[in-house]
């Protein structure tokens, strides 16, 4: 499966070779999915922009490394992983509760979650391609309550305002969707870990 | 219980003594915890196609009218139309000059896609140049041009037909459209063909010469690749889907006003404006026709009527000005299905009447 047009591939060979403006193009496709991917562990917006900043500046000080386009996506989100991993065992992420216990236990699950992720480059193209075609496959108001919840950070209220429908609904729109995604995903992270244990 | 917890936990929304409640849950079985660290794996990458948002355009626009029609607005969205039954022949009585598939050579020559039989064509001299099915033509690249001929092939409503060029390139095209195309390509400069109407491209891979589709206003450039191209005389806009590969769409008269496609994109060239504009989509729906569906997703009854018209080769009037804002989503098999089906089916949605005359749709307000 091969997804790249010949413009992205050309951009591709300008950035190895050190093109300010191939690199350009690189940094606005990637830059707000990393920082949604770490604000996920890290819950601070600010924190998250600067780890997707670095990130990607980290990808342009190493670009001899990365092989292939679909390396760069790869390349970034491991640098993100670890940097959460590296935040979290070091406590360098804010207190979200009053309750110092839950702190540590939402850390520890982070921790697990964020092991739990690898991101090699076949798996990474495989998964965007599955994610994708899931949340399409969503029925569409429920598709519409994710979309709006996930990347237009609405509450709730806010949607179901919008809607016209119930809170209850959008509640439950929202249980439906991740559900799907869940088992979609879960399918899929098996399959993969097949893979890696027959080879 | 717990997964709406969890849904707000994720979304940031749970208050503490719920994310302490889910918590105490999580602890209470590995089994739960196993749950809860797939959930939260689904929702982090799902962030990771932002691709999503910019297709993000509100799904259902139908607003119910009244209270009777809410169950149905959401049961009739997805109107799946599959084999409701052959039953009515609407139109018998076909024309059949007019209502043929027919192509028109270089020289002058008409040749009609009628018979059952496969023929072969010849050229000019006399040399074999393509072979003829009813539903399909088929050339050959062996001939060595020294100069380019061209051939028009016109497909009537409700008909499509299928076209293998010279250079390998198959060509789909739908009710409708005619293709103006080279009998054979020349060695040197690009591969040009002129499209009215829609046609589905699989262009032969040859990056030494190009491929241009021609279409209204604008010309499509590819160097090998699939993609759909609708630019039907009557509609305002020409609109270029890609499914594989790389093209451009660039203005006739004004080539820097050109942009370039990433595969599941559809460009679209306003002849008003003459401006092109990209989004994406779900390219699935754009060549549906080329597997006898036609699949529409929030879709205005103005443009169904349209693709129904081509497709059945009817006339529509519409006199209901409330189903002329509907939109509706679902597929339609066409072999299987007539335009009776496909009304009956809008109807139980928004309802409506309407009479058959000949080949002519009046559609009226509800008695």
């Amino acid at each position: 499966m091969n997804n790249n047009t010949s413009f992205e591939l050309n951009l591709f060979k300008s950035f190895k070779e050190g093109d300010e403006t191939a690199f350009k193009f690189f940094y606005d496709k990637y830059f707000r999915r990393i920082q949604s991917f770490s604000v996920q562990f890290i819950y601070d917006q600010e924190e998250a922009e600067n780890l997707a900043q670095e990130a990607l500046l980290h990808l342009w000080q190493n670009r001899e490394s990365v092989e292939s386009i679909n390396g760069i996506q790869a390349f970034l989100f491991t640098y993100a992983k670890s940097k959460c991993l590296n935040l979290i065992r070091h406590n360098k992420v804010k207190d979200k509760f009053k309750n110092d216990l839950l702190n540590h236990k939402e850390r520890e699950l982070d921790i697990e979650v964020l092991n739990s992720l690898q991101f090699d480059t076949l798996e990474l193209t495989e998964l965007e391609r599955i994610i994708q075609e899931s949340i399409n496959d969503l029925p569409p108001k429920t598709r519409e309550v994710f979309i709006k919840k996930r990347f237009e950070n609405k509450k709730n209220a806010e949607i179901a305002e919008e809607m016209e429908v119930t809170l209850k609904a959008v509640e439950a729109h929202m249980t439906k969707a991740l559900k799907i995604l869940k088992t979609k995903l879960s399918d899929y992270l098996f399959l993969i870990f097949i893979l890696i244990y027959n080879n | 219980m717990t997964s709406e917890i969890i849904q707000k936990y994720l979304s940031n929304e749970a208050s503490e003594q719920e994310v302490q409640a889910l918590f105490e849950w999580i602890e209470a079985s590995e089994d739960n915890k196993k749950q809860f660290v797939t959930a939260k794996k689904a929702w982090v990458l799902s962030g990771l196609s932002e691709d999503i948002l910019s297709d993000s355009v509100p799904l259902i626009q139908m607003k119910p009218k009244n209270r009777l029609k809410q169950y149905l607005s959401y049961a009739a969205v997805f109107l799946v139309l599959i084999g409701l039954g052959k039953t009515i022949l609407l139109f018998t009585d076909t024309s059949k000059t007019s209502k043929e598939i027919v192509l028109e050579m270089g020289d002058g020559r008409l040749e009609y896609f009628s018979g059952k039989n496969q023929t072969t064509l010849v050229n000019d001299k006399g040399d074999l140049v393509a072979k003829k099915f009813p539903d399909e033509i088929i050339y050959f690249g062996k001939t060595a041009a020294d100069k380019v001929v061209y051939n028009t092939l016109t497909i009537p409503y409700g008909k499509r037909f299928k076209l293998r060029l010279s250079d390998g390139t198959i060509v789909s095209l739908n009710a409708g459209s005619s293709l103006r195309y080279p009998e054979q390509f020349s060695n040197n400069g690009n591969r040009n063909v002129y499209l009215t109407g829609e046609a589905f491209f699989e262009v032969a891979k040859d990056k030494e010469h190009p491929f241009i589709v021609n279409a209204n206003q604008v010309d499509i450039k590819v160097l090998g690749t699939k993609f759909n191209v609708s630019a039907y005389p009557e509609n305002p806009t020409v609109n270029s889907t890609l499914i594989e590969g790389s093209i451009q769409m660039s203005e006739t008269a004004n080539p820097s006003n050109v942009i370039l496609l990433e595969p599941n994109q559809m460009a679209t060239w306003q002849n008003n404006a003459k401006k092109i504009t990209l989004k994406n989509v779900d390219v699935s729906l754009y060549s549906a026709w080329t597997k006898g569906e036609l699949a529409f997703k929030d879709t205005p009854f103005s443009t169904i009527a349209k693709i129904i018209q081509r497709t059945y080769d009817v006339e529509i009037i519409n006199q209901n000005s409330d189903l002329a804002r509907q939109n509706f989503t679902g597929t339609i098999n066409i072999s299987e299905s007539s335009v009776e089906n496909i009304l009956d089916l809008l109807k139980r949605d928004t309802p409506f009447n309407y009479s058959i005359e000949h080949k002519t749709i009046t559609i009226t307000n509800p008695r």
